[in-house]
């Protein structure tokens, strides 16, 4: 079980993560969705103990991890963003260091890597310098090195950025499979799809904040099933505020002088009066995105952007 | 402690799987004694000269003066060559010899006749050393000559009979030149006076070019070595494998420490073959090859610590490199790495010799040449060790700091 109390860390006037609490189980999958620059790596590098916070608590499967920090990472496993393995070296020479770094012993190492290289597919090149791997065979041993110990919390941080499509299916099957045994998996990821089909709960961040959290079906229950509508074009954004105030039921998210998004109920009923009532505020539509309610139109719903890379 | 070794193994499979990276390190400095043993030899770091002599009198007192520069020391300094006056006058002109010495026809009867003289010597401008010695060696032989004249002139000239002498005058001289060399000891050999000279050698005055030029050569592998291997922490931090040892429950420390034995044994071989190389290609005179191992070994892991605070203290990897570079060469050209203490100016070798490199130099060059003793050489190591402890501290401080993040 992963818990973080009203977590903070700044650096120095930058405050990267600000009051975040959250509480992950074990066999569940817990993700925190956000932009690039919302603070997930900060909050993972907080649980990992590469990073004091500055405020609040953190416990690793009852360890907390300033104060227990060796005893939190024994039971700690973490897949970083950047492929983290010594190139020069073969797979099976990477997993011998980190499941040593882990404390693992022969012969239980050794049994343990033949698994974990089975897992991610990788037992045909084990003594190949990593060197001469593709990306997403380095994406693999990556996550093989990080789980080498069968740890009991694991965190991974974006841990498909880069990859291949079949790598990823391969990927987040044993993610999935990480779960299934009873591990508690914290899951950063800016990639909607990804969130939504993995994560059983997801907390959305944004500026160091969680200003979402439930399960799926919970945060779609937030849209209140609207449409989400982005118009393109010519807008005077006031005027066209204005305008679009006499229609019931819609919600103006983001408004400037070239895109309009709007939430609202049956959208595509609604067309013909929404243009209407642009044309005679003096705005031009030159281009109509419909969207059914998402994790996407709810991230833009909570913060009047998109999910950007 | 097992993490120790497992961390020493990955640091050596590393290299094992790219060796040219630490080779490359090693390639100036083995450029640099591959050339100066070409051009130097084995032998003694003296410069030598060539003196052409165009002997025309070609008579017995020719021939002892220039004996006298065919013995030693001159004779290390200069290979003598007998020449025709107008071929010697040709050469002398190419800057081809170090000096042109005429000896005219005559001089043996002028010697022996005590009737002035003239030598002739030419000497060549574009050396200044050689054809000084030349010319005070060959004062210093007429003034010789001249005392030699004035006390057995009588002597001498009874052999100045155009042909062999016989038995009976030979005896006769030799008889005649006993007594006057007994009548002049009193004067020679004052028995109630005796002079001891003692002569302060300069301790790399006798030092062969091995013994003066490898092992600066040997320091400068060391250094860019330490300095090679001080930043692969910063392709460690690049990588992201630091970070994610930081995450694991091994102790930073370990870590430090298995670098630093992975670097100790790198030196260790690299004592090894160098010194092994060295005294059997080049001649270096190696006194403990056991204590020259060690010490490599020491001052070579504390370069690397000193070298590694410096990379871990910058901001960025482009800035680790500047500043290892800012001062690694620097100090291998002022600590006696490039060129040896002894080609210094005075000045400016007494102060490489404060240089951390430029001490362990000096350290190294008595070891080789067995002028050190135990006790000397355990306190050097122990201020070495303290040295090294305080700045793995700083590095380890450095390292847990956030120089990760």
């Amino acid at each position: 079980m992963n818990e973080v109390a009203q977590l903070r860390k700044s650096f120095g006037e930058l405050t990267a993560v600000d009051g975040v609490s959250f509480t992950a189980a074990r066999g569940e999958i817990f993700g925190l969705l956000g932009p690039n620059g919302a603070g997930k790596t900060t909050i993972i590098g907080c649980i990992s103990g590469l990073l004091t916070p500055s405020s609040g608590h953190v416990r690793v499967d009852g360890h907390d991890a300033v104060r227990h920090g060796p005893a939190a990472r024994r039971v700690l496993g973490v897949v970083p963003q950047e492929i983290s393995l010594y190139e020069d070296l073969s797979a099976v020479e990477n997993l011998a260091y980190w499941g040593g770094a882990q404390g693992m012993r022969q012969p239980a190492l050794g049994e343990r890597m033949r698994t974990v290289l089975e897992l991610t597919g990788l037992e045909d090149r084990t003594r190949e310098p990593v060197k001469r791997f593709s990306g997403g065979m380095k994406r693999r041993l990556n996550f093989a090195c990080g789980i080498i110990h069968q740890p009991k919390v694991l965190l991974l941080d974006e841990p498909t950025v880069g990859v291949d499509p079949q790598s990823r299916v391969r990927l987040l099957e044993l993610v999935r499979a990480q779960a299934r045994d009873g591990d508690c998996v914290l899951y950063t990821t800016h990639y909607m799809e990804e969130a939504g089909s993995l994560c059983d709960r997801l907390a959305i961040v944004d500026h160091g904040r969680i200003i979402a959290a439930g399960t799926l079906a919970e945060l779609r229950a937030m849209l209140a099933e609207r449409d989400l509508l982005r118009l393109s074009g010519s807008f005077q954004a006031e005027a066209a505020k204005a305008a679009l105030a006499h229609i019931d039921g819609i919600e103006v998210l983001q408004a400037d002088a070239e895109l309009l998004i709007l939430a609202l109920p049956e959208a595509s009923r609604r067309l013909p009066a929404i243009f209407a009532a642009l044309a005679a505020a003096g705005s031009e539509v030159r281009g109509t995105t419909l969207t059914q309610p998402s994790l996407e139109s709810l991230f833009i719903k909570l913060t009047g952007k998109e999910l950007r890379e | 402690m097992r993490f120790l070794w497992i961390s020493v193994r990955k640091d050596w499979s590393r290299v094992r799987r790219d060796p040219f990276s630490l080779a490359t390190s090693l390639a100036i400095p083995l450029i640099l004694a591959v050339m100066m043993s070409l051009v130097f030899g084995r032998g003694q770091a003296v410069p030598q000269g060539r003196l052409l002599v165009a002997d025309e009198d070609d008579s017995v007192s020719s021939n002892l003066l220039l004996g006298a520069f065919t013995r030693d020391p001159l004779g290390k300094m200069l290979l003598v060559e007998k020449v025709a006056q107008a071929d010697g006058r040709a050469r002398i002109n190419r800057g081809d010899g170090s000096a042109l010495l005429i000896i005219p026809a005559g001089f043996q009867e002028a010697f022996l006749r005590n009737r002035p003289f003239q030598l002739q010597l030419f000497t060549n401008p574009a050396q200044r050393i050689l054809p000084q010695i030349v010319q005070q060696s060959l004062s210093i032989m007429v003034d010789g000559a001249f005392y030699v004249q004035h006390v057995a002139g009588d002597q001498l000239r009874a052999f100045d009979t155009g042909h062999a002498p016989p038995d009976e005058l030979i005896a006769s001289v030799s008889v005649s030149i006993n007594h006057l060399v007994t009548s002049l000891r009193r004067y020679l050999r004052p028995p109630a006076m005796d002079l001891e000279t003692e002569v302060v050698a300069d301790p790399g005055e006798s030092r062969s070019f091995a013994a003066t030029f490898l092992p600066s050569m040997i320091f400068m592998g060391l250094l860019f070595i330490a300095n090679s291997m001080a930043l692969d922490i910063w392709k460690e931090r690049l990588m992201g494998t630091l970070r994610r040892l930081a995450v694991t429950p091994a102790p930073l420390g370990t870590f430090l420490a298995a670098r630093l034995i992975f670097v100790a044994t790198v030196f260790a071989l690299m004592a090894l073959v160098g010194l092994a190389a060295a005294r059997g290609l080049a001649g270096l005179p190696v006194a403990s090859m056991t204590a020259a191992v060690m010490w490599l070994t020491f001052s070579g892991s504390a370069l690397f610590l000193m070298v590694l605070v410096v990379a871990l203290a910058a901001a960025t990897a482009r800035a680790a490199s500047v500043m290892g570079n800012l001062i690694v060469f620097p100090l291998a050209m002022i600590g006696g790495c490039f060129f040896p203490f002894e080609w210094m100016p005075a000045w400016m070798a007494r102060i490489g010799r404060l240089t951390p490199n430029g001490w362990a130099i000096t350290q190294f060059q008595a070891i080789l040449s067995g002028e050190i003793d135990a006790r000397k050489l355990a306190v050097a190591v122990a201020g070495l060790t303290a040295v090294s402890a305080v700045m793995f501290i700083v590095a380890l401080r450095r390292l847990r700091s956030g120089f990760m993040v």
